[in-house]
């Protein structure tokens, strides 16, 4: 400790007069050419051979790692590795092995002569005598991707591997058992027997669906005498719906998977569960590992019509992404974005840090950063979007059946009221009819006058419409006074008209034809015929309702808003309604009585921010019906019905044109008519009602998900990706096309190879991410071999609490190497042989021997393994945050095991964990005690952490203590020891022992107060150790 | 076959692995740091059992502790801590006749850009350097001998949430940890009973610092290395109250249950240390709810130190609370402590874009006298000779005035002030400058990555050699760049 201590004092000092030095040594010492001349020979005669033969190949000669060059002299002083002195310089560190990492990488150390004559050279100021390499560019040469680096074992293609002989067969139950127990005898280690019944069964179920089982299960397993009992068990484990929300949730951790956009106001994305969703019922149905891939990066593409494809693509775009940005920050976010995608596409199914190619080539796999670009290339016009998708087609059906049958009941009753009684109505109408001109539902107004607030000319058009002229303004007030004759007014009708002169034929006047009808006001008077204009008195009359032939939306600009009480929202009839005859129709809240006519005062106030929002024509017209429809026209008889009626007055000939023309006319007049028109467009309007699920994907050609930004005019994508100097946006190199990893393609074959070819006529997307996938999964040539090994590795891992590989994100140089090569890749062969099942993969690991060893520990075989990497015993699991909580929820009874649907953030939700809500910035508090992910990066292997805040939400959270009385409900109340039996058998699935069933029922005894007490008790139950590790 | 053979703590609690008496033991000394051997430079590695056991920096440092005070919007420089006298002169010129290269994108709104502004504020020469200090600092004037004032930060985004992660994380994206984190990874807690990064924020319901808790986060560390956000309102940390139905006996009648019932256990698995240091955990955990409570009990400070921090003033008292908090907490061993001047919107934290002179003054009269107290009562007890004092925001203001009905700024990336006071930190200096009217700093440049190195330099750590291994890469609080400002170290 002493000596230490003084050691970091000498540091610090060295450290505090270092700048001196070095400010001496800036001219050059006065004993320099006989230094230089030592460090000469010294570099001829030995150090030049270290660096060439140890160093030189990564660092300069065929490649330049870690930014650190040393073929020549220069590059090497500019380093930054190497300073005047060896004692500072990190190159020595790093060769001395003082600091990491270890060079020369993954080798073995420098012998301690070559270090001291380094050592010795950079004292004497590093010279050179010529470059250890010639260089014909300044800047590092571009990384080449050979063969050898093709040799490494995880980038090699599968082989076909044969499971060893060994002496003790008797112990192996399956192949896996030969691969481990062979290696146990190699170091003469001796591997524990099985497991007790209640052992295996609480292991299998925690394992496979992370709840316990029923006390009932336990007993009936334990005393099954069938051989296959286990079996059985596994199968039937694997077959129940909560398998897939135990490994869905695993797979979230990889997925970085959340629900909101984190950043500055971290926006929810309400569509996005339906991915957690996918993962269920693709984990449940057993979908092949290579499809569950292939959907993950391009459902879209490859089954567009599945709903579960179009779900699975949430993957790509779960990431976080800023919803605050400025012009400055447009393209490093979507940058961002494509390094989020390929760094989680990498780490996820490859388990390579591909991510870490983007600022130069990768520091220690052979990943160009060219390679990584032309990755990001592939997903270059991928976004998030939402899209309506029907997760229930058999009942879609059904409701369509359904309403097409009341539909066509609905049609056929007004099709025979108009054959029989309306004919009979309008014959008895004609027998008696005036020889007036008949009256339709709507009466258009008499114009008296209209104004403009911004000074806008009209002209009165000869069927009673408006027309504006001259320059739109920007926003004006229009202004209308008129009059009608008819008496009981009860609603009032704007039809805004489409005419040549206007935008795109209008009806409005901005550039697309559009108009917003901020607001409307209506005031009415009644002239009863008594006297003049001065005597009338304008009240305001209320609109109570609107309806619309067209409406832009159903919110800010739909009919609605024109009578809500914001003045800038309002009717408008973009998408679908411009160059077409609109209308819409407001209710009056009650009739407008007068013997003789009605003067309206009518404002409608257009001042929507979007500039010349405004009427282009426009016609008013009344009603004397209650709750008219919007149509178009029908301010009373045209000329051609008129002569019909006439024709008709004199001779009805049902069978002639002017009878149907009358007919139709005298249709519109009808009340009951209308009715039964009324109901069937009702119905049409509401639709069958199908069930579509709005989901949010990731695709390419759909409308992008709305964004902060969007008014700033953020793109959402840039067509190509760039080749980018040192991963600034600002540095772009040429354009790169799509394309993969080579070190997982065989030299020479091109990407074409993995074209999938879109279907007939397809232009929505560009198809390279389905390209990826084939790719990703073609065991044969492309990534298969990794992907599989890479995904056995993740079930091994949750099984057993360590990986073949212990770092089951990193199976690249510097990652783990597998301790079990053979294991790992006859397991990877057999899950593709089998057609990538993971249920059959789940079943061939829990089937070993094993898997179904026991925990026992011996300290005379620890030392021979004290890290259990040779799996001669059960290490226990601590389980995760998610088992915990829902066994706690099942134990005491209270477990909810509703499946999908949306999440919630109410930590006293009953569901299971995988169904809280993943909002980024409110994290659930519960689940961040025990290591839940911040879900922004790819999680392959969560720390297992022990701290006190963790008991406190034993000893203090309400939901603890809520569990525990419920589980004290669950129990025998009067006689100790059953209480203590039972809690035993519901919390562990055993009885208890002696000992703990005399201080549990002690303790009974003791509590003050009794209907605590079974409380405290299930309470410190729950929190036992053996509660939350898994033997 | 390769084993690893490094000695853990683990290995040697097994090996001398006894009974369970001898392993609660073994794990108690734990608990107090006396077994720990992991360094810093490691992963967690073995530390997963007390990952907040404390740990010996890569040298000796003064500086022990970190109290930041994080002014949350962007503080104007040029109306704080960098008086540019230069600018009265240029008051009314646009700035593009100073640089013909400023780019109307530069701050948050392209629309309002007006000409160069003078301080409204009144400088005096404060201290014994004669440091030129704004009206609304009046009682921070008095500490500027303590100070190194940095006048030449920089970052890289405009815009508040990356800048805000930037100034946290080094990373202006989200997803990475936090200075806290890296510190309580790096040396662990003295505290057994309180949390080791605490985070506090305005208190006066004006939300919290854009990003959220993202600011707080501990990235790819793990999770336990987050700041704990103690909350002004109800529970200030959750769990520690017991439930209403258990009385403090019953609760510690259950514990003894609960310690008996897991010893049968442990019976079985001897040489499962995590098991005996999750035993262990629940005892730690009963202790901490008395200590969190005691530690946050203000009403036991005297008088005269809640006058001094500005308790019971309607302007500061709020924030006079969290600082005289924030002592109390470093006091009793937590490691870093983070208080958020300011809430979330324009005007409701520093960020003045519409009247700079109102907005900073109101910022400003909040903190100055409990920031000021928190010194001047640090400095007397000795507490500041090893703690180390942060102020700054996420990034500057520009020197033009953001136009509207009161002239505003906006926000200004090329230039900010920072400043530092306390353990090894050189008092009376100020560091580097901007051009002469604070639109960009030009002397002794000083990026956020440089800042870091330094704050973890003060505490006695290497940024390179500070490093979490995460998906096949070592990360660095200050990734590849980085210098220690070895100008303003005592």
């Amino acid at each position: 400790m002493c000596w230490r201590f003084l050691a970091l004092r000498l540091f610090v000092l060295i450290a505090l007069i270092q700048p001196i030095i070095a400010d001496e040594t800036k001219s050059l010492r006065p004993d320099h050419p006989e230094r230089a001349k030592r460090g000469l020979a010294l570099f001829k005669s030995s150090v030049r051979t270290t660096l060439t033969k140890h160093c030189l190949d990564c660092h300069g000669g065929k490649s330049v790692k870690g930014d650190f060059d040393l073929s020549s002299r220069e590059l090497l002083m500019s380093s930054g590795f190497v300073t005047e002195a060896a004692d500072d310089s990190h190159l020595v560190a790093l060769i001395e092995h003082t600091a990491d990492p270890h060079m020369p990488f993954k080798k073995p150390k420098l012998p301690d002569e070559a270090l001291e004559q380094i050592r010795t050279w950079i004292n004497l100021g590093a010279p050179y005598d010529a470059p250890l390499a010639e260089k014909s560019t300044t800047p590092a040469l571009e990384m080449q991707v050979k063969d050898s680096d093709r040799q490494f074992w995880s980038f090699q293609p599968l082989q076909l591997i044969t499971p060893p002989l060994v002496e003790d067969a008797a112990w192996c139950r399956t192949p896996i058992d030969h691969f481990v127990r062979a290696r146990q005898e190699a170091v003469q280690l001796s591997p524990n027997a099985t497991a007790a019944r209640h052992v295996l069964i609480r292991r299998a179920y925690l394992g496979l669906i992370g709840l316990p089982p029923t006390p009932e299960r336990v007993d009936a397993f334990v005393n099954d005498a069938d051989p296959d009992a286990w079996s059985k068990l596994i199968d039937e484990l694997l077959e129940s719906p909560q398998y897939g929300e135990r490994w869905a949730r695993h797979w979230m951790d990889v997925a970085r998977f959340a629900e909101s956009h984190g950043y500055e106001q971290d926006y929810d994305r309400p569509n996005a569960y339906h991915y957690r969703d996918f993962l269920i019922r693709a984990l449940n149905a057993d979908l092949p590992y290579d499809k569950f891939v292939q959907w993950q990066l391009a459902g879209d593409e490859l089954a567009p019509h599945n709903p579960l494809a179009m779900m699975a693509t949430g993957f790509l775009g779960a990431g976080a992404f800023p919803t605050q940005l400025t012009e400055t920050e447009f393209e490093s976010a979507r940058y961002d974005e494509l390094d989020d995608m390929v760094m989680t596409t990498g780490v996820s199914f490859l388990g390579l840090s591909i991510g870490c190619a983007r600022c130069h080539d990768h520091k220690f796999d052979p990943i160009p950063a060219r390679d990584y670009y032309r990755m990001a290339a592939t997903f270059s016009s991928a976004i998030r979007a939402e899209t309506e998708v029907d997760l229930s087609p058999e009942e879609n059906r059904k409701r369509q059946t359904a309403f097409d049958a009341q539909l066509a009941a609905k049609k056929l009753s007004a099709a025979e009221y108009e054959k029989t009684q309306l004919a009979a109505k309008f014959r008895a109408w004609l027998a008696t009819a005036p020889a007036a001109a008949p009256q339709g539902p709507w009466e258009a107004l008499h114009v008296v006058s209209v104004e403009s607030s911004a000074g806008t000319k009209f002209e009165l058009q000869p069927d009673a419409s408006i027309l504006s002229g001259g320059t739109a303004p920007p926003q004006e007030v229009i202004t209308i006074i008129a009059e009608s004759f008819r008496p009981g007014t009860k609603a009032l009708r704007i039809e805004a008209l489409t005419h040549d002169s206007l935008p795109q034929r209008g009806p409005g006047r901005a550039g697309n034809g559009n108009f917003v009808l901020g607001d409307l006001q209506v005031r009415f008077a009644a002239n009863n015929g008594s006297g003049g204009d001065d005597t009338l008195e304008a009240y305001p009359t209320k609109l109570t309702a609107a309806r619309a032939t067209h409406q832009q939306n159903t919110d800010s600009l739909s009919v609605a808003a024109s009578i809500d009480s914001d003045p800038v929202s309002g009717w408008a009839v973009d998408a679908g309604g411009i160059g077409k005859d609109q209308a819409a129709v407001f209710d009056l809240e009650s009739s407008a009585k007068f013997t003789g006519s009605a003067r309206w005062t009518i404002t409608m106030f257009m001042n929507h921010p979007n500039p010349q929002h405004t009427l282009g024509r426009f016609r008013l017209s009344v009603s004397d019906q209650a709750q008219p429809m919007p149509e178009v026209g029908s301010s009373g008889p045209d000329a051609k019905v008129l002569h019909a009626l006439e024709v008709l007055r004199k001779s009805s000939d049902e069978s002639s044109d002017d009878w149907k023309t009358g007919l139709a006319w005298f249709a519109t007049s009808d009340a009951e008519m209308s009715s039964l028109r009324q109901a069937v467009r009702d119905l049409e309007k509401q639709g069958p009602g199908l069930q579509m699920a709005k989901v949010m994907v990731t695709s390419e050609g759909l409308p992008h998900m709305s964004h902060h930004a969007d008014d700033r005019g953020f793109p959402h994508f840039y067509p190509e990706t760039h080749l980018l100097n040192r991963g600034d946006v600002h540095q772009k190199l040429e354009v790169v096309s799509a394309g993969f990893l080579q070190v997982l393609a065989p030299a020479g074959v091109e990407l074409s190879h993995w074209q999938v070819t879109p279907p007939e006529g397809w232009t929505r997307t560009s198809f390279r991410r389905a390209n990826l996938a084939n790719w990703m999964t073609d065991s044969k040539q492309g990534g298969g071999s990794l992907a599989a090994r890479v995904m056995v590795n993740r079930l091994w891992q949750h099984h057993f609490g360590r990986g073949l590989v212990s770092t089951p994100n990193d199976f690249g140089v510097s990652g783990e190497r597998p301790s079990h090569p053979e294991l790992l890749d006859w397991l990877a062969s057999d899950l593709i042989e089998h057609g990538w099942t993971l249920k059959r993969l789940h079943k061939q690991i829990m089937l070993s021997q094993t898997y179904m060893q026991s925990g026992a520990y011996d300290e005379s075989r620890a030392v021979l393994d004290r890290e259990n990497i040779l799996f001669w015993r059960r290490t226990p699991q601590r389980l995760e945050a998610e088992a915990i909580r829902d066994s706690m929820l099942a134990v005491s009874g209270r477990l909810d095991l509703t499946q999908f649907g949306p999440g919630t953030l109410d930590q006293n939700m009953t569901r299971r964990s995988i169904y809280f809500f993943i909002k980024r910035s409110q994290l659930i508090p519960m689940m961040m005690l025990y290591d839940w992910p911040e879900h922004l990066v790819s999680i392959g292997q969560r720390p297992v952490t022990t701290i006190a805040p963790q008991a406190l939400m034993f000893m203090n959270s309400p939901q603890g203590r809520d569990y525990a009385t419920a589980f004290a409900t669950r129990l025998p109340q009067d006689a100790p020891e059953q209480t203590v039996r039972e809690a035993w058998r519901l919390a562990f699935g055993r009885t208890p022992s002696d000992a703990e069933s005399a201080a549990s029922v002690q303790f009974l005894q003791q509590q003050p107060d009794p209907d605590q007490a079974i409380v405290n008790l299930c309470q410190a139950i729950l929190s036992m150790n053996e509660f939350v590790y898994l033997e | 076959m390769t084993i690893p053979a490094n000695f853990s703590r683990r290995n040697m609690l097994q090996r001398s692995g006894c009974g369970l008496g001898m392993l609660g033991l073994a794990s108690l000394l734990h608990d107090e740091g006396l077994l720990e051997t992991a360094s810093a430079e490691d992963s967690l590695g073995n530390r997963s059992l007390n990952p907040l056991a404390p740990q010996s920096g890569h040298f000796d440092a003064k500086a022990k502790r970190v109290i930041w005070i994080f002014a949350n919007g962007g503080p104007s420089p040029v109306d704080t801590w960098n008086y540019r006298p230069e600018l009265t002169k240029w008051n009314g010129k646009t700035i593009r006749e100073f640089d013909p290269a400023f780019q109307s994108t530069t701050g948050f709104f392209k629309d309002a850009i007006g000409n160069l502004m003078q301080s409204p504020f009144t400088f005096t020469p404060r201290g014994q350097c004669g440091k030129m200090v704004p009206d609304i600092f009046p009682h921070l004037g008095e500490h500027v001998d303590r100070m190194a004032v940095i006048q030449s930060g920089y970052t890289e985004s405009n815009n508040h949430s990356p800048a805000l992660f930037a100034m946290n994380t080094g990373f202006a994206r989200m997803g990475f940890p936090c200075v806290g984190s890296w510190v309580t990874y790096g040396l662990g807690s003295e505290s057994a009973n309180l949390p080791g990064f605490v985070v506090m924020s305005d208190s006066k319901g004006r939300g919290l610092p854009k990003g959220s808790a993202a600011n707080w986060s501990a990235g790819y560390l793990p999770g336990i290395y987050q700041g704990t956000y103690l909350r002004s309102q109800g529970e200030a940390i959750d769990n520690l109250a017991r439930p209403a139905s258990l009385t403090e006996s019953a609760q510690r009648n259950e514990l003894n249950l609960l310690k008996q019932l897991n010893g049968f256990h442990q019976e079985q698995h001897a040489a499962d240390t995590e098991l005996a240091a999750r035993i262990e955990s629940f005892e730690l955990a009963y202790r901490m709810q008395a200590a969190a409570p005691e530690a946050l009990d203000l009403a036991t400070e005297p008088k005269h130190i809640q006058d001094l921090y500005g308790i019971g003033d309607e302007q500061c008292d709020h924030f006079a609370r969290q600082c005289l908090t924030a002592r109390r907490l470093v006091e009793r061993g937590v490691r870093f402590v983070q208080i958020y001047s300011g809430g979330m919107d324009n005007q409701l934290s520093w960020d003045g874009h519409s009247d700079i002179e109102g907005n900073h003054r109101q910022f400003a009269g909040e903190t100055d006298k409990p920031v000021a107290g928190l010194l001047s009562d640090m400095a007397a007890s000795g507490l500041l000779e090893d703690t180390l004092v942060i102020w700054c925001g996420e990034f500057g203001r520009l020197p033009i005035a953001q136009t509207g009905g009161k002239p505003g700024r906006d926000h200004n990336p090329h230039h900010f002030c920072a400043w530092l006071a306390g353990g090894g930190v050189k008092g009376g200096v100020s560091y580097g400058n901007s051009d002469e009217i604070g639109y960009k700093s030009v002397e002794n440049r000083v990026h956020l990555n440089d800042l870091h190195a330094t704050i973890l330099h003060l505490l006695g750590m290497d940024h390179e050699r500070l490093t979490y291994k995460y998906n096949g890469r070592r990360f660095r609080l200050t990734d590849v760049a980085g210098h220690v400002i070895q100008d303003i170290l005592a």
